[in-house]
């Protein structure tokens, strides 16, 4: 096939396919590393505007999203923790958007223009009583474009807020790509109500997901809630069909995974498996290459469907002698993610904070597994 | 007469409490406007006056505490359409949490109407005081800390540009408030003096000893309208392009160092495009301190005939330093391999394999670094110069890039080729 290279960065690859994948209203606050985003965003969305602060922003996403618009934004650590009430509400309300968060250096402030992947336990646990939102990570710039689609189209068929987890080398960094390499995209469908009995807004298909009815139109009343409510959508204290409501929307997430697990597994036989997500797949990738090169066979996994953690990946890492976990933080936390506190002894973490982990790094720890080994 | 709007007339609230004066007066003010209630969409705040959505045959949306008006101006934002009224419900708490919510709909008047019950106290929790309890109001709690004035909600309304506000006792039928309100095609907002029984005042007359007034403004402006932007694809799939020949056979990384203002970005971008031409894979990363218009400036370039994954440089190939503060900055990432290109201006330049120009001196500051980088392509065989050339003619600033060019290639003609 023919090549058509391009210098793009990941952020413009991002808003293009959120703008593709049917996001049509892109609302943020500026906050550096997503203002490459918030700034083509400006350009590609007929409803575009930032809001005041991101507790705002959350707010007017979810009042667009209400409203049978389908939203975007995009945040780092600071803005994101102002959003979390708000996305538990949009969360409770079934309200699709997307919200692309870019990890920079923490805690607090941290510094805003040096990368990190440290956000991964809170996006985990961002919704209150053991619930998950789906989480999407891009691992190389190809993934900015259909990952970023693939994280549209969750959002709009399980009705809930879903994160796309970035980080700032990732998406002020341009690449050489070649378009033609880049899938076609669809439009994400609404499952509208179309029948003419009466609605009732939260009665669930065998999907477990409500059909969608915007507060826009005029045939049925739409009863949308953020508190504990039954299929009506009216409040209620903890009653049993209230109860039930709230857990299906675990189990919309959990169940449904299948549709929406992506990774990448590179099984090269060997006893050595290395599990990384966004920024630091790259340099896993080249460690892989110069390993490799040498003679060394080492498995690649890199999880892009990143939360809920599916146990089809589990099955994998636990099929090889000996795991070495990379990514950018300091005390690993797809490590916690997948083990808890405890690290098993076959589990090596490679982390560090305030620049990338390179090559060579890995590359030292894959030799001094491989004499353990 | 009975109601289009009020499908439940049983109340919610405890016996005798304002708000449910209150739900009457906004389903009467729809009921005598010919709304079609599913033209309503009432958006409701935590707190008692949250309780309100069962009571309605409108579309309800019932969110968190203090954020009712923020989302009701999410939903004002997707819909064009003045005959669709937002209706938002908030308490005294709810208003005062959520204040600069109010401030920036009014701001923007975005085509919602805003109700605050304000009965003085936060009823749900049990009576604590907000933001807007009168400071001679009477309460249990009311002790704890010196009387402060309450924000006086209308008058921050109106300096942030609301166009209908009204203060009002909630007694008796106060629809022709509501129906100004929600008529007014902006940001109209209603703040109700109410009772709470529970924890509150019993009696509107202790109200009204407040000193608390009915009075209302309205303010002629325009409703909020988005600019309409004209939207394209960021990506041009079927660019026209010209290819050179490049026999570049493994990656080269390349640092060019400088100051801020030097325009060391965009030559490194057109460096890059210049890169693609030849079919090469480049990344290309920018490093800066957080003020933009001082201090140094970096582009940190990959070039390479297959593709890059780690976009990372820990020792460069090439540093091109053009001014000291670039050079400082970045001399950390050089040793005995790295080729240096430098201004001769650059002090403390280490280095056992460099070559100084005159850069600043003969091109500026504008231009050094589009000078230097073609300097390295005629030093070291990455690409063809012509392929630059090309990139330089196909920018938006073309005009000026043409003498550039020429005086770059009279400067070039004058250095020594490399073997
Ligand atoms: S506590 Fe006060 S505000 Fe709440 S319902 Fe009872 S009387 Fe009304």
């Amino acid at each position: 096939m023919q090549t058509n290279y391009s210098l793009v960065d990941g952020s413009k690859l991002i808003v293009e396919a959120l703008a593709k994948s049917g996001v049509d209203a892109f609302i943020s606050y500026p906050i550096t590393p997503a203002n490459w985003i918030n700034q083509y965003a400006t350009k590609r969305f007929p409803i575009m505007t930032f809001a005041p602060d991101e507790i705002t922003v959350a707010q007017w996403i979810s009042g667009l999203s209400a409203a049978g618009k389908l939203p975007a934004t995009a945040t780092s650590f600071p803005g994101l923790a102002l959003m979390i009430e708000s996305i538990n509400m949009a969360f409770m309300m079934e309200l699709p958007m997307i919200i692309v968060l870019a990890q920079r250096l923490g805690p607090s402030t941290g510094s805003a223009t040096v990368g990190a992947q440290g956000d991964l336990m809170l996006v985990n646990s961002l919704i209150s009583g053991g619930f998950n939102i789906p989480v999407f990570s891009v691992s190389n710039i190809y993934d900015c474009w259909d990952i970023t689609s693939k994280a549209v189209h969750t959002s709009v068929n399980l009705r809930t807020p879903v994160i796309l987890l970035t980080s700032k080398e990732m998406i002020m960094t341009s690449y050489t790509i070649d378009l033609n390499k880049l899938p076609e995209i669809n439009r994400a469908e609404f499952n509208y109500y179309t029948s003419d009995e009466v609605y009732i807004p939260y009665q669930a298909d065998k999907n477990y997901v409500p059909p969608f009815l915007p507060l826009t139109n005029n045939k049925h009343q739409v009863r949308i809630n953020s508190s504990t409510h039954d299929e009506t959508g009216t409040i209620k204290k903890a009653t049993k069909a209230a109860i039930g409501n709230t857990i299906r929307l675990h189990t919309k997430i959990q169940r449904r995974l299948n549709e929406y697990l992506l990774y990448e597994y590179d099984n090269q036989e060997s006893d050595l498996l290395i599990v990384s997500y966004d920024i630091s797949s790259e340099a896993t990738r080249d460690a892989v290459k110069f390993l490799n090169e040498n003679g060394i066979k080492v498995s690649t996994l890199f999880p892009k469907t990143i939360i809920p953690f599916s146990k089809e990946l589990i099955e994998i890492i636990k099929s090889y002698k000996h795991i070495m976990i990379v990514e950018e933080n300091l005390s690993g936390l797809l490590s916690k993610l997948i083990y808890g506190i405890e690290t098993p002894e076959n589990v090596t973490k490679v982390n560090k904070i305030g620049s990338m982990i390179t090559p060579s790094e890995i590359i030292k720890e894959v030799e001094k597994c491989l004499q353990i080994c | 007469m009975s109601s289009n709007m009020l499908i439940d007339k049983n109340s919610p609230y405890c016996p005798g409490c304002g708000h449910m004066n209150v739900t009457l007066n906004l389903a009467k003010a729809i009921d005598s406007l010919e709304i079609d209630p599913l033209d309503v969409i009432v958006v409701s705040d935590i707190g008692c006056c949250g309780l309100i959505d069962p009571s309605l045959a409108s579309h309800t949306i019932h969110g968190l505490h203090g954020r009712a008006c923020a989302l009701a101006s999410g939903i004002a934002l997707a819909i064009d359409n003045p005959n669709k009224k937002i209706i938002a419900i908030q308490g005294d708490g709810g208003a005062t949490i959520g204040i600069a919510h109010l401030l920036e709909a009014a701001r923007r008047n975005f085509n919602l109407t805003l109700i605050v019950n304000n009965n003085q106290i936060y009823g749900m929790t049990g009576g604590q005081l907000s933001g807007l309890s009168n400071e001679n109001f009477q309460h249990e709690n009311a002790n704890i800390e010196e009387p402060l004035t309450p924000f006086n909600l209308i008058e921050l309304a109106k300096s942030a540009g609301a166009t209908y506000g009204c203060q009002l006792i909630g007694k008796g039928d106060f629809t022709d408030y509501l129906k100004k309100a929600i008529n007014n095609n902006g940001f109209s907002i209603v703040e109700i003096l109410e009772v709470c029984p529970s924890y509150g005042y019993q009696k509107y007359s202790e109200i009204e000893n407040l000193g608390f007034k009915t009075y209302e403004f309205e303010n002629k402006r325009n409703p909020f309208r988005l600019y309409k932007n004209e939207i394209k694809s960021l990506i041009n799939f079927n660019e026209s392009k010209v290819y050179f020949e490049s026999n570049l056979d493994k990656p080269i990384k390349i640092i060019l160092a400088g100051s801020a203002g030097e325009g060391i970005q965009s030559a490194a971008e057109l460096f890059a495009r210049a890169a693609i031409s030849c079919n090469l894979n480049v990344t290309k990363k920018g490093d800066y301190p957080i003020t933009v218009g001082t201090g140094f400036s970096v582009a940190e370039l990959i070039i390479s005939p297959n593709e890059i994954h780690y976009t990372g440089i820990e020792k460069a190939d090439v540093l091109i330093a053009i001014s000291q503060n670039g050079f400082d900055y970045t001399k950390t990432k050089i040793d005995d391999n790295t080729f240096v290109i430098a201004d001769s201006s650059i002090q403390n330049l280490i280095s056992s394999n460099k070559l100084t120009f005159d850069f600043q001196k003969t091109f500026g500051k504008k231009n050094s670094a589009i000078s230097s980088l073609f300097t390295l392509l005629i030093l070291k065989n990455i690409f063809p110069p012509e392929a630059f050339e090309n990139s330089l003619h196909e920018s938006k600033h073309r005009e000026k890039f043409i003498q550039l060019i020429e005086k770059i290639k009279s400067f070039l003609s004058e250095i020594n080729h490399p073997a």
